[in-house]
């Protein structure tokens, strides 16, 4: 797979779990880092006991293609002699990113300054819900409590309806994408410096960094901002019509005249397209539901793909609502390579998605490992134990 | 600027509206010298996009611009107009970061792609940030957030129980640009790092599809299994809504089945929580046409922080869906000091997000404004590149600047 190897030589101890977490490892791998996931039997992550696995922990297919590239090592952190064999790996790491609860690395005795006291420049990246610090730090913090809080759910719905459920959940992609950007400027920091650090960020603060308007809006004119659905502020048409198909719809974007006009002809300029309503984008923008209506007429007889091959071909922005099971076939998807399938031995065949970015310096990575996959590597070839002493550990279940 | 991680690196952002903006943002806030290229009569196309302060519109006046464009420096440039251009030849020579958004058929027109800019500069990172990436069939196909949104697969299958008959909606304003300016940031300081490793520059071909399908994790279930999930399919889980109460709304996000007994806690242990129905996830989810009255009866006399902080003190998952009058006065964010002050000439103080990160060994600065439309003109044409006032006026007469 083509992947950006700038992190090449840099060291990640990941005690990471669930979306956020793994998502992190990923990336990181992408980028060339070797990332070496910290899993224990004490606590399973839940992505890898999923229903449809029926209890195989190296078939989850959300584990598998967030945790592409990582290695996965067991160590049991509960046992003293788990923690202290952590603190061996942090020396000869880099990088520790986690996403655990706030009092969790601390319950461990590996906080950031335990982890320093092992290696003074060492970096750690904590990636928690709603930060390290402050009154509120250890709120549960699934995804929907935190893009709530965040900001984003409020504004999420249909026009003049109430706020929707909603079933995409960007708090832990985007919380991960901001620990990986704090991963890559803390390691060029101390490229430039030698000096380490501790870098905590708040998932809840990271969707708010993404809504400006939201505040902005409240603080420019002291409204609340409502929910648009698909509209936009001014331009018009600006929606999601019905095709040919069960369920099927394309979105059309239309910003000024001439793309109107651009419109209108692909749709053998129907009379109704010269009326005086739908003049000029102030007049479309006004009349916007009798608009929909109109667009829709036209575009129920096509296919998705066909309104926006067509459009496109006249210049309007257009684009079909793409369900999970046509991403998986989209010919531009395909082409890109966006999308990858991999396999190995005790994981078989996964899905898994490369960092979205191309660039000509390239590494290649395996699947997702099996649960423990890498203690061998790890133990005996980076830390230097014996086998008579990796068994003991293993008896005693630190390496577990 | 926030924190001075990127002290000394040159960046040159020639982009517009989100995208490329928010990525050269990102690294402005960590102390990257960005230097952004206007187009001279009228400037970045979010100078003309909502909100206005006290909804009347100017070019200095768009909330989505001024935070977008916060601890920049801004010069008017037209790269079109061959004086134009050998001044953004200079810039570029001496940059170590090359950001654009533009549509990659302009940037070959301009002589603008990476193949000549490399000429131009071998060293330099260019982040190319379009909706579909730079090869491919759709690459050169228009687009906007809406359409970025639909084909990214989050439109479809973004909200749950809907009625068939209602067309799949995007999320909110212009999150997913934001999330490709992310990605596309997180790639470049990357890059950064490599480039002072090595010395060599490289090219990111960041896709705003490709940033959207991060969220997609339906994708791998689908693989998996290759069931097709309608956008109509409830999950199986219950309570897990969104729910009205007294002020507001609510998320209920319980995963655990303790986390249920300790909400029925907050709610006073009321007699119908022992109803037989009620007795599991699984029954719940079952009978929640008729526990949803019930809960709402509850609700209705409770505000969102009355729930929101029950419940989350008693350890059960449940958010509250603030708008921006809430996550002003939060306690959490105001004690971690996340929205920030920034003065500005034309609207004055205004209060805006922050960055999410604490850098523990790096202190915390304040941020600056956004520029004026060129408003650093002078100081990067005379003061770094040696023309002179009178050639400022020569150059602004021909269209260059």
């Amino acid at each position: 797979m083509m992947n950006s190897a700038f992190l090449k030589g840099v060291r990640v101890v990941a005690m990471t779990q669930v979306w956020a977490g793994g998502w992190m490892g990923g990336i990181l791998a992408d980028m060339g880092a070797e990332v070496i996931k910290i899993e224990s039997n004490k606590k399973i992550d839940i992505l890898r006991r999923t229903i449809e696995t029926e209890g195989d922990l190296n078939r989850g297919p959300n584990f598998n293609g967030y945790n592409r590239g990582a290695k996965s090592c067991n160590l049991n952190l509960k046992n003293p002699q788990g923690v202290e064999l952590f603190k061996k790996l942090v020396k000869i790491s880099d990088v520790v990113v986690e996403n655990q609860a706030p009092r969790g690395m601390p319950g461990f005795g590996l906080d950031y300054d335990a982890l320093k006291a092992v290696k003074p420049d060492i970096i750690m990246v904590s990636v928690p819900g709603f930060g390290s610090t402050g009154p509120d730090k250890n709120y549960i913090s699934y995804a929907a409590t935190v893009q709530s809080i965040g900001g984003l759910e409020a504004s999420f719905g249909y026009p003049g309806g109430e706020p929707s459920t909603p079933s995409i959940f960007m708090a832990d992609p985007v919380g991960g994408m901001y620990g990986v950007l704090a991963v890559c400027s803390a390691v060029y920091y101390h490229h430039r410096t030698g000096k380490g650090q501790h870098v905590e960020l708040a998932q809840s603060e990271a969707i708010m960094s993404l809504l400006p308007e939201v505040v902005m809006e409240y603080e420019m004119t002291g409204r609340i901002r409502p929910r648009m659905g698909n509209r936009d502020e001014i331009m018009a048409p600006h929606g999601c019509y019905p095709c040919k198909g069960k369920d099927k719809w394309v979105a059309i974007a239309v910003a000024n005249n001439e793309e109107w006009q651009a419109l209108c002809k692909v749709m053998d300029n129907p009379e109704w397209g010269k009326d005086e309503k739908f003049a000029n984008q102030f007049n479309r923008w006004q009349n916007q539901d009798e608009l929909n209506k109109l667009i829709a007429g036209w575009t129920k007889d096509f296919t998705h793909y066909e309104v926006m091959h067509k459009l496109q071909k006249a210049g309007v922005a257009s684009g079909a609502s793409l369900s999970t099971e046509e991403m998986n076939h989209d010919p531009h998807v395909k082409e890109r390579g966006a999308l990858i399938e991999l396999n190995s031995r005790k994981v078989g065949n996964t899905l898994t998605w490369r960092s979205p970015w191309k660039s000509a310096l390239t590494a290649s990575n395996p699947a997702a490992p099996y649960f423990g996959e890498h203690n061998d590597y790890v133990f005996r070839t980076l830390l230097g134990l014996s086998d008579d002493e990796i068994a003991k550990l293993v008896n005693a279940e630190v390496i577990y | 600027m926030f924190y001075k991680v990127l002290d000394g690196v040159k960046i040159i952002e020639y982009g517009n509206m989100v995208s490329a903006p928010f990525c050269a943002k990102i690294l402005a806030d960590m102390g990257a010298e960005v230097i952004k290229i206007e187009k001279p009569c009228c400037g970045d196309d979010s100078r003309g996009l909502e909100p206005f302060m006290n909804d009347s519109p100017g070019v200095e006046r768009s909330g989505l611009f001024l935070y977008l464009n916060m601890n920049k420096k801004g010069i008017t440039l037209n790269p079109e107009n061959p004086a134009g251009r050998k001044i953004l030849n200079q810039l570029l020579k001496n940059a170590d970061v090359f950001i654009e958004n533009n549509p990659p058929k302009r940037m070959k027109a301009f002589k603008l792609n990476y193949t000549r800019v490399k000429q131009i500069n071998p060293r330099i990172v260019m982040t190319s940030i379009t909706p579909f990436g730079q090869t491919g069939p759709y690459k050169d196909y228009m687009s906007c957030e809406l359409i970025n949104a639909h084909m990214g697969g989050v439109g479809y299958d973004s909200v749950r129980e809907v009625d068939i008959s209602q067309e799949p909606i995007k999320a909110p304003a212009h999150i997913f640009g934001f999330q490709a300016g992310l990605s596309a940031a997180t790639a470049t300081v990357g890059a950064l790092f490599q480039q002072s490793v090595t010395g060599e520059g490289t090219y990111l071909d960041v896709s705003e599809q490709e940033s959207i399908i991060q969220n997609m994790h339906s994708v791998f279930r689908y693989y998996y299994n290759k069931q097709v999930v309608n956008r109509t399919d409830v999950l199986d889980r219950a309570p897990a809504h969104i729910l009205p109460c007294k002020d507001g709304y609510i998320h209920h996000a319980n995963m655990e089945e303790s986390e249920w007994w300790r909400f029925v806690d907050l709610m006073g242990n009321p007699e119908w929580a022992k109803n037989e129905l009620f007795k599991d996830y699984t029954s719940r989810s079952q009978f929640w046409d008729a526990l949803k009255p019930l809960i709402l009866d509850w609700t209705k006399d409770h505000t969102m922080d009355e729930i929101y902080r029950g419940s989350q003190a008693r350890g059960s998952a449940i958010g509250a869906l603030y708008t921006a009058k809430d996550v002003l006065v939060d306690r959490q964010m105001e004690e971690r000091g996340f929205f920030v002050e920034a003065d500005h000439p034309e609207t004055g103080k205004l209060k805006y997000p922050g960055v999410p990160y604490r850098f523990s060994g790096i202190p915390r600065e304040n941020p600056s404004a956004a520029p004026l439309l060129g408003q650093n003109n002078e100081e990067i044409y005379c003061g770094r590149l040696g023309y002179s006032k009178r050639d400022l006026v020569k150059l602004s007469e021909a269209g260059a600047i």
